[in-house]
């Protein structure tokens, strides 16, 4: 258990001053082909996979079922499982845990060298694992667009076929289970470990090491997830449902085990986050002048802590009726398909929230910024999304109302999906607020802002709609359920993503992200998008299955239209990836300090930030969105002999 | 501008600066402790709920044929030792409190034993069920609990032997001076660490009784 890990250089810091000539790099981090980096994780990977496929066939050779089987589910598994904490071994993330049997305390862990592979290791700087996140997610995002492009490819024509009906359901399940995945960590992961502690004013993550292992849990699952398609893919979907999942072939060990994995991996960071928000606020910022965005993570944070673990326990659940035969999911020997649903819903709607919450976030710390005016009822917000994670866990049900739930009960869930739009009203109303009657500076982050209010106001919309239950049994597994999620978690997070990326990128990296090619981006995405999901709602009323590799022949027009429409928009990202390589490599435009002029405390700190961000520890002096208010004090006093004298201020 | 950094590079920190980030740290072992307990109810009540919806549901009449019984003294055998390393890893921590280090030692290395004798008996009556797992509802969530028992005995008894080998090496540190009353930053946060790892001890021996009834009595 790793509760206690604590930043021990922190400590050690704190009892004797920040002593280097007292610190010794273990062999393990000094520079060299034998230090740990992402080759040797890469190669104690493979090594735990062999080890631990022999180990799983040497566990059960002795049950002639399952070696006549044709498929040993427990070898793949351990597998998998086995090349995971190789993975960790390999990239040294499981150094201190060893030690600490030990009773050691101090392990010197910081990254050995400061040069560009410092982010090929595990590193216990939060701006560093921010970045990786940054890479993480994109590279999760890609994967899973490609497969997006697959798909519209196969439904260009009805009767014309690229895949056969297996493959396509196979590529449908691995995109919905990889983007799903990518997009609980795609805020919290980059965004929220890179800026927390200096929206906070912290010097450090509550708890560093699991801050670090939870990104490194978070590559291992992608590349468990990912494995499932040469063990032969799912035809799940990304929701796994049973009885399917328990007659589909080894493919759907890699998802379970994945999902597994990640859901860990999701648990660290909000854990790490929680903590890090309650503990280590800057003296003198009080629940009242903790930033929006802040908030978000918070809320998100709790979500990620409380929903996952239900989630962890399912997938252990169908790992072991895939492996040790037991029977949670089969009807006919005691157990029941609608538990998967049960558990696997219990995570997966708070899921939605974990996804929406931070996009509104970044939208609320964005506003202010380019409109010059407070946050629009600042407390409305922060209370609306604790109220939307409150109510996050009583809804769960609604996924079930076609599924045989007890019709009694559905009026009951009807409700409670329907209150949720109260406190999400709210944040939107916030939104609107805060845009009512403003000056907006159209830069490439407040279109992202402006475009994330009008694609969720088509999803909210329609999600209200389907929370309905005669609504709901009419379109059900149709291609309007599959628009309306699409238009909340794309048209939601994937544009406050990118918001958030324009944004703070200057501040990550140092540099301007060009500005043309930025807003050629953001129009691409922002028209190609809508043009892409909108006639999906039309075909979904119009009666197209999801995950059905053909469709009704009148329905090819609008199909086709969408699927046109989906190349562009996934063309789009390649503009942005083009953008990025652009502005950080071929022509990079060094970004000044503040170049939004934003009063956010991460924005009032050296660029590139310091290691240990803030010289002195701030203190907050105000509410954080004073914007054009005539002699409001600063935001926050940094200690660095400014106009205000930090020895004036208690720290206690 | 005043010159605040040290000759490294890296701030000089004022005593009150340490001392907030100190406190910070130590809070921070509190609220971790105590939403690791909350994260682990989660993962504990899936089980539970599995347990009653599977039960309720009685699929096909097969939520627990006669001849599927859990053995119940190897069930009372676990339960007893987990239920011994609470008892000592709490009586322990109150120990130290006291400011008897010693006690606190043998109490915690004692736990760490029990806790690993847990951990033998559960894997080995695991490995001797007299079902098949897959015979019924409670054949399957029987077996659920198995593995989520071991993955609990496994954390326990891991934080209760890095919290007492970290308090000897501190002690070691400081020169044979005992943590309990140190005001060093590490012997302050390994107190926070104890209570922290007690808590969580005390709330393993909960919800093992919980689970024991259910598995074993119901």
């Amino acid at each position: 258990m790793t509760i206690s890990e604590e930043r021990s250089t922190e400590v050690t810091g704190a009892a004797s001053g920040h002593d280097h000539e007292s610190r010794k790099l273990s062999w393990t981090q000094r520079p060299g082909i034998f230090s740990q980096h992402i080759g040797t994780a890469a190669v104690l990977a493979v090594v735990g996979y062999v080890i631990g496929h022999w180990f799983g066939n040497y566990l059960t050779s002795g049950y002639s079922y399952i070696a006549n089987s044709g498929q040993n589910s427990t070898a793949n598994a351990l597998a998998l499982a086995f090349g995971v904490v190789g993975w960790l071994l390999g990239i040294g993330a499981l150094n201190y845990p060893f030690a600490k049997l030990f009773g050691v305390d101090g392990l010197e862990e910081e990254s050995p060298v400061d040069n560009w592979t410092k982010y090929f290791r595990y590193t216990l700087d939060h701006k560093i694992v921010g970045l990786q996140y940054v890479v993480g997610v994109l590279l999760f995002l890609f994967t899973g667009g490609l497969l997006a492009m697959a798909v519209r490819a196969e439904l260009l024509n009805p009767t014309t076929h690229l895949f056969s009906p297996d493959t396509y359901i196979k590529i449908v399940s691995e995109h919905g289970t990889i983007m799903m995945m990518m997009a609980t960590s795609i805020i919290v992961g980059p965004l929220g470990n890179y800026f927390v502690p200096l929206m906070i004013g912290s010097r450090r993550m509550a708890f560093p090491r699991i801050e670090a292992l939870s990104f490194w849990i978070f590559t291992a699952g992608y590349m468990v997830i990912f494995s499932a398609l040469p063990y032969g893919g799912f035809p799940t979907g990304w929701t796994g449902y049973a009885p399917l999942q328990t007659q589909a072939g080894p493919g759907m060990v890699s998802y379970l085990l994945g999902f597994a994995v990640i859901g860990i991996g999701m648990i660290l960071a909000g854990f790490n986050q929680a903590v890090t928000i309650i503990n280590y606020r800057a003296p003198g910022m009080t629940w009242s002048r903790v930033p929006i965005f802040v908030w978000s993570i918070l809320a998100t944070a709790s979500l990620l802590t409380l929903a996952t673990p239900v989630l962890i326990a399912g997938g252990l659940f169908g790992l072991l009726d895939k492996t040790v035969q037991t029977a949670f999911f089969v009807t006919e020997h005691g157990g029941s398909s609608y538990l998967w649903q049960n558990l696997f819903w219990f995570f997966g709607h708070p899921e939605v929230y974990i996804m929406a919450l931070p996009g509104f976030g970044i939208a609320g710390e964005i506003m202010p910024v380019f409109t010059r005016r407070p946050l629009f009822a600042y407390k409305v917000a922060a209370a609306g999304m604790i109220g939307v994670a409150l109510l996050s866990f009583f809804v769960w049900q609604h996924h079930l109302f076609q599924s045989g739930i007890n019709p009694d009960m559905r009026p009951l869930f009807m409700l409670t999906t329907e209150l949720i739009s109260i406190p999400t009203g709210f944040i939107f109303l916030v939104g609107m607020g805060t845009l009512y009657r403003a000056k907006i500076r159209l830069e490439i982050p407040m279109l992202f802002v402006l475009a994330l209010f009008f694609n969720f106001l088509i999803g909210g919309i329609t999600g209200v709609f389907l929370s309905d239950v005669p609504v709901n049994v009419t379109v059900h597994g149709g291609f309007f359920v599959l628009s309306h999620f699409h238009y909340t978690i794309m048209g939601g997070l994937l544009f406050a993503f990118m918001a958030g990326l324009y944004f703070w990128l200057p501040k990550m990296t140092g540099k301007m992200m060009n500005k043309k090619i930025g807003k050629l981006h953001f129009w691409l995405m922002f028209v190609f998008f809508n043009l892409t999901f909108f006639p999906m709602f039309i075909i979904g009323l119009l009666g197209q299955p999801r995950r059905v590799f053909t469709y009704a022949s009148n329905l090819q027009g609008l199909n086709d239209f969408s699927s046109v429409s989906a190349f562009i928009l996934g063309f789009s990202f390649l503009v942005f990836f083009y953008n990025l390589v652009y502005s950080m490599w071929l022509k990079p435009e060094i970004a000044p300090p503040n170049p939004w002029e934003s009063l956010g405390l991460e924005w009032q700190t050296a660029s590139p930030v310091p290691p240990y961000n803030f010289e002195r520890i701030p203190v907050i002096m105000t509410d954080p969105y004073r914007y054009s208010e005539e002699g409001a004090p600063a935001f926050a006093d940094l200690g660095t002999g400014g106009p205000t004298d930090p020895s004036t201020h208690s720290l206690a | 501008m005043t010159n605040t950094l040290d000759q490294s590079g890296e701030p000089s920190d004022t005593p009150e600066e340490r001392e907030y980030e100190m406190r910070a740290h130590i809070s921070s072992i509190w609220t971790g402790g105590r939403l690791f307990i909350g994260i682990y109810t989660f993962f504990l009540a899936s089980l539970v709920f599995s347990y009653f919806y599977l039960r309720s549901s009685n699929n096909g009449l097969l939520w627990r044929p006669d001849h599927v019984t859990a053995p119940r003294t190897y069930g009372l055998v676990i339960f007893g030792f987990s239920l011994i390393t609470a008892i000592l890893a709490y009586y322990g921590r109150k120990r130290l409190v006291k400011g008897s280090f010693m006690d606190f030692s043998v109490a915690a290395w004692s736990g760490v034993g029990t806790g690993l004798l847990a951990l033998v008996f559960q894997i080995l009556e695991l490995s001797h069920l007299g079902f098949f797992p897959g015979s019924s509802g409670y054949a399957s969530t029987f077996v659920g609990f198995a593995f989520m028992n071991i993955i609990t005995l496994v954390i326990s008894a891991y934080w209760l032997e890095t919290t007492v080998a970290r308090g000897m090496r501190i002690r070691r540190e400081l020169s044979g001076a005992s943590p309990e009353f140190s005001s060093h930053p590490r012997a302050r946060a390994f107190r926070a660490d104890v209570a922290a790892m007690a808590y969580f001890q005390v709330f393993v021996a909960m919800t093992g009784a919980l689970l024991f009834a259910m598995f074993y009595l119901m």
